[in-house]
């Protein structure tokens, strides 16, 4: 049911008598909230700091395997094994995933118009759900547990695995309780006018990511729930496949597709709308194209649907659909950036001095290495599939989400803290993520055509690859370093004194920028005027000539 | 006419239909299978197929349910209702449930690995917390005063969650020492076992002698609890159960044999003999 809320009289949130605003609260506040923007907080605050935990990971494991001769580090390749995949599994579900789900809790309901989001209890709920979830899946993994093991699962082995199966598909069901709250509130709480070709990108583009994560991560749950009963019964399934992969086991296998090509990809589809919601902010103009970036999101969220594409389903390279998927995906990101920059050619006097813009480009170039590495994985004669490759393909897709999560934490910073962020940190931590996650990729992606292996701990292939590894190692610690950036730069937009932002600190053109900062309990303090384009409140200003849906 | 969730929905069914009968064919489909659902013909992968159909038709569904209910355009509502703008509804309240709810959840998934007793546990607080949600829900569209809403509710409620939530959360503390005991040596349990019990006096004394305690420090101390069942529920799932001594079958409890005559009695218990 559509409805409006009645906003109090007072903002709440401001800070006693000094005239610097804040998001408040006790502990009592944030266990019951059922404000978005508190529950959003949450999520972006706990996926940030997870986001710090797993680059640490991914670095050690980088170190580990630049000396792949001795397993000194983790002790054994079984828990070399246990920490890859958890590396993997945690950068999409507990760091990328919420992260996006976060911005989008506090951002999306206020760009369509709305008091709230809708089912703010339930959002609420699947925060802390996912939070417990998380916790349970990382210390299951901690304590032997982990999708699977290489050498067989022995029974000392069995209730540690079965936690962390169950223990992610609890954080799976609650990022799709999370992704039913946003994909209602957009369908169904939009402010009058607002139909969905005008929606602005980023609800554009979280539409189509809830939409496709309801669609496909089902089939994960499902899958790990089929693994855990198995595991309980007689041995894990193989679900169809006769011969489990080499170096993998029939667990791992059911939970490999999710962040593989091309469901991978499914984790980035926001990106393609940060990047159209912040350049024509920018560009101080409309963007050149929001119907056809309304097509492109929408065909990019479509070919990442990857349920179907799991081991018991398809046999790889000789897939048509496969490879048609892997290079057809190719044209909505070139048609993104190419709709970036003519919006930017329109437009006066950029700068390129905003943290925000330099990172939503930053994230599209990232983006873009990601699916010309995934077309190059899936052309059959390069043999790429099974090779470290793969693995290239998922780092680059989710730095490239996590760089347009820093775009949208440094321009709605405003709406979500209170506080504008610290540019100088943030052109360091885009500079620093954007070239770490390139070393961190496309190493990865050479070291596939000189035939490394995607997983096994295995001596280089040659000395090229051993080098390879070794630049891949200054990656891995560069995107480590930019996550601990991205910590301190957050908890600085947190503190009480940072500087005030401002309602509209970068003349913004859509309906969060017509509230103060931060926003009050009900968002508006009366309801927007009628939309009738996807630029609002540049019709309010006169400015442009209207692009009428 | 169409609302625009109408159109999304219907559209996306539309989309996903073709897309079943895309995947029908080219995974073996043959003849009109894919396009009248295996009438007459094959339609390829069942799995994949009936995925993607089933889908289609939900999300057909759900865009007839909206253009019955006029529910995904303000505008269509603003028409239907004959007003300017729609009418406004109160503020949702919050509450501890959705937390509840999730450590609910919690325990079911290590309750699931660890023992029932937990996974039932678990059970019957997202139980409760599903009818509470609910009368929640009732109330805050009662009326239009939110006190009267909030005073309507804990009327209703207050005489059964009190005293039910009382015993389960002392069911729920029994039920995790109990594993977290049994996973301890025997120093250990006895040390876990003094600690709780301060602990569970510790705060009961600080509530009863300062009920003005801040709301915050409740909950912190709720959460607290509920981390640390859920921690031991994990150590528990680590180590396991510490071994126990084994009693051979017909020596469980003492044993007292009486020799006509004599004036010694043996009691055999576990192994040790006394003599009177």
């Amino acid at each position: 049911m559509t409805m409006t809320e009645s906003p109090p009289a007072t903002a709440t949130g401001t800070d006693g008598d000094t005239a610097v605003p804040r998001i408040a609260g006790g502990l009592h506040t944030w266990l019951t909230t059922s404000d978005h923007k508190k529950i959003g907080l949450l999520w972006v605050a706990v996926s940030v700091l997870l986001f710090a935990a797993v680059t640490v990971v991914g670095a050690v494991l980088g170190f580990e395997r630049a000396d792949a001769d001795s397993v000194d580090i983790f002790g054994g390749v079984n828990s070399y094994f246990q920490m890859w995949t958890l590396y993997r599994v945690a950068f999409a579900v507990l760091v990328v995933a919420p992260l996006f789900i976060g911005i989008a809790t506090v951002v999306v309901p206020m760009q369509i118009g709305s008091t709230n989001i809708a089912f703010p209890r339930a959002a609420l709920g699947a925060f802390w759900t996912w939070l417990i979830g998380a916790g349970i899946t990382i210390s299951a993994v901690l304590i032997g547990g982990g999708w699977g093991a290489l050498d067989g699962v022995t029974s000392d082995e069995a209730d540690a695995i079965s936690l962390t199966l169950l223990g992610t598909g609890m954080v799976i069901f609650s990022l799709l309780v999370a992704s039913v709250c946003i994909a209602t509130t957009i369908v169904s709480m939009r402010t009058s006018g607002m139909n969905l070709s005008r929606v602005p990108l980023f609800t554009w583009s979280m539409l189509v990511a809830t939409s496709v994560w309801l669609i496909t991560l089902p089939i994960a749950a499902s899958n790990l729930v089929l693994a855990y009963v198995d595991l309980h019964h007689g041995g894990p399934s193989t679900f169809g496949n006769p011969e489990p992969v080499a170096g993998a086991t029939a667990i791992w296998q059911q939970v490999d597709w999710v962040v593989s090509q091309p469901q991978v990809y499914a984790f980035a589809i926001p990106l393609l709308g940060i990047l159209g919601s912040i350049v024509p902010v920018a560009a101080g103009t409309r963007h050149v194209s929001h119907s056809a970036m309304i097509g492109l999101i929408g065909l990019f969220g479509f070919l990442s649907v990857g349920g179907w594409s799991q081991p018991a389903f398809h046999d790889g390279t000789e897939d048509f659909l496969f490879i048609a998927f892997g290079l057809v995906i190719l044209l909505p990101v070139l048609g993104s950036l190419a709709g970036a920059a003519s919006t930017l050619a329109e437009g006066e006097g950029i700068g390129f001095k905003d943290t925000h813009l330099l990172a939503s480009l930053g994230a599209g170039v990232v983006l873009l290495a990601a699916v010309v590495s995934g077309a190059l994985r899936v052309v059959e004669p390069f043999h790429l599939i099974a090779r470290s490759t793969t693995t290239g393909v998922f780092n680059l897709v989710m730095v490239s989400a996590v760089i347009a999560g820093v775009a949208g934490l440094w321009f709605w910073a405003p709406k979500i803290t209170g506080h504008q962020l610290a540019g100088g940190l943030g052109k360091l931590v885009v500079l620093d993520l954007v070239l770490g996650g390139l070393l961190l990729g496309l190493t990865d992606l050479v070291s596939g055509f000189l035939e490394t292996p995607d997983f096994l701990l295995a001596p280089p292939v040659s000395s090229t690859a051993d080098a390879l590894n070794l630049v891949s190692v200054v990656g891995a610690v560069m995107v480590a370093l930019g996550a601990l950036g991205l910590v301190a730069g957050l908890l600085g937009g947190l503190r009480s004194d940072a500087a005030s932002a401002g309602d509209d600190p970068w003349d913004g053109h859509t309906l969060e920028w017509a509230t103060t900062s931060p926003p009050p309990e009900g968002n508006f303090s009366e309801p927007p005027a009628k939309v009738v384009s996807e630029a609002p409140l540049l019709d309010q200003s006169g400015s442009n000539e209207s692009e009428i849906a | 006419m169409f609302t625009t969730g109408f159109k999304f929905f219907y559209g996306l069914g539309s989309a996903l239909m073709a897309a079943a009968v895309v995947y029908g064919y080219t995974t073996g489909g043959d003849g009109l299978g894919p396009l009248v659902m295996g009438w007459e013909g094959g339609v390829g992968d069942h799995l994949g197929y009936g995925v993607l159909l089933t889908l289609g038709f939900v999300a057909m569904g759900i865009g007839l349910i909206m253009v019955a209910f006029r529910d995904a355009d303000p505008a269509a509502q603003s028409h239907y209702l004959g007003v300017e703008s729609v009418p406004s509804a109160p503020l949702v309240t919050g509450n501890f449930w959705p937390v509840v709810g999730a450590f609910g959840v919690g325990g079911m998934v290590i309750g699931l690995v660890i023992n029932t007793a937990v996974f039932i546990t678990g059970l019957i607080l997202c139980s409760a917390v599903a009818i509470e949600w609910m009368t929640t829900a009732w109330a805050d569209r009662a009326t239009g005063d939110p006190d009267a809403n909030r005073e309507l509710r804990n009327r209703v409620m207050a005489p059964i969650e009190v005293p039910a939530l009382g015993a389960t959360m002392v069911a729920l503390v029994v039920l995790a020492m109990s594993r977290i005991l049994l996973a301890s040596s025997k120093n250990g349990a006895v040390v876990v076992a003094g600690v709780a019990a301060v602990l569970i006096l510790g705060i009961a004394v600080l509530y009863a002698t300062r009920p003005q305690l801040g709301r915050n420090v409740v909950a912190g101390l709720a959460l607290a609890l509920g981390v640390a069942i859920l921690a031991g529920g994990i150590v528990a799932a680590a180590i396991g159960e510490r071994s126990f001594e084994e009693h051979e079958p017909g020596h469980e409890g003492a044993i007292v044999e009486i020799v006509e005559g004599s004036t010694s009695v043996e009691i055999a218990y576990t192994g040790v003999e006394a003599s009177l």
